[in-house]
């Protein structure tokens, strides 16, 4: 029972508060990835589209 | 069609593609609920599952491109291979990042050596050795025999990435899909799987077409062996 509780009470209860920082570096991490690699596609494509 | 029509047919795709990508992002960050438990922080899952989903998507394709190549040889399955094989790397690497930003607050660490997590770092240092081998083989042919039984062992680990958290119960939760979430947050996800499946198809499309001009131009040169230069029209 005592292992129990510690583990209950490690776990906690209620929402997480905010956290907004983690969701704005999440988002601009995957939008500027993708778009560095678009570019990347871009600079790369074949010659016969650049024509 | 005319080469003018076709492009401006393929800009449309792209801008139709880019408005869609937009609203899903919209409907993930402003309409859908906060979690219950996990708040605001939970939005990261309508980026982090679908970009992950695109991972094994093309760890898929480019197994099942690497089976064909080795049945019957073709430039476009081999360069469909390396294509889907770059695009497993980038949006694995991009999809890993954000769950370890998601981690941080709903597990306390950005990164722990949990079967999912570590099955995940296999696959994506496992695709970069793929694409460093296809750069250092000279060879056409050779390079892509060798990269298709490459492709196909590392194919390996897509099914166990995706039951890992099935069999081992583990810190990652199990799969977010329409079916595991919230009702209120099917929509929002269901619009992001589809906008990045269609970002997919994109980048796939362009990188397909950048690896097959590449191979065309290798196997056309004089030194390019015969069956090289046959194999380019199948």
């Amino acid at each position: 029972m005592n292992a129990l509780a510690t583990v209950l009470a490690a776990v906690g209860e209620g929402r997480i508060q905010g956290g907004w920082e983690y969701v704005k570096a999440a988002y601009a991490i995957c939008w500027t990835g993708l778009s560095l690699y678009a570019v990347s596609l871009w600079v790369r494509r074949p010659r016969e589209d650049r024509k | 069609m005319d080469v003018r029509m076709k492009r401006g047919l393929e800009t449309a795709a792209v801008l139709a593609v880019a408005c869609i990508f937009a609203y899903a992002a919209w409907v993930g960050l402003v309409l859908a609920p906060p979690d219950r438990e996990m708040g605001d922080v939970q939005r990261i899952m309508y980026a982090h599952v679908p970009m992950v989903q695109m991972m094994l998507l093309a760890g898929t394709i480019t197994f099942v491109c690497s089976v064909l190549y080795l049945f019957r040889a073709s430039w476009k399955t081999d360069a469909l291979a390396e294509a889907s094989a770059e695009l497993a790397l980038v949006f694995g690497a991009i999809g890993t990042t954000l769950g370890a930003i998601w981690g941080r607050p709903t597990w306390g660490v950005y990164w722990a050596w949990d079967p999912r997590l570590t099955t995940v770092a296999i696959l994506l240092v496992a695709l970069a050795g793929y694409l460093a081998l296809r750069r250092f083989v000279d060879d056409p042919e050779r390079r892509a025999v060798w990269a298709a039984v490459t492709g196909i062992v590392i194919a390996v680990d897509v099914p166990i990435i995706y039951f890992s958290v099935k069999w081992w119960k583990s810190l990652h939760q199990v799969q977010s899909n329409p079916s595991t979430v919230d009702p209120q947050m099917v929509h929002a996800l269901r619009w992001n799987i589809a906008a990045f499946f269609l970002v997919f198809i994109v980048f796939l499309v362009a990188r397909y077409r950048i690896a097959l001009a590449a191979r065309v131009r290798e196997v056309t040169v004089p030194e390019a062996g015969p069956r090289a230069r046959e194999a380019v029209a199948s």
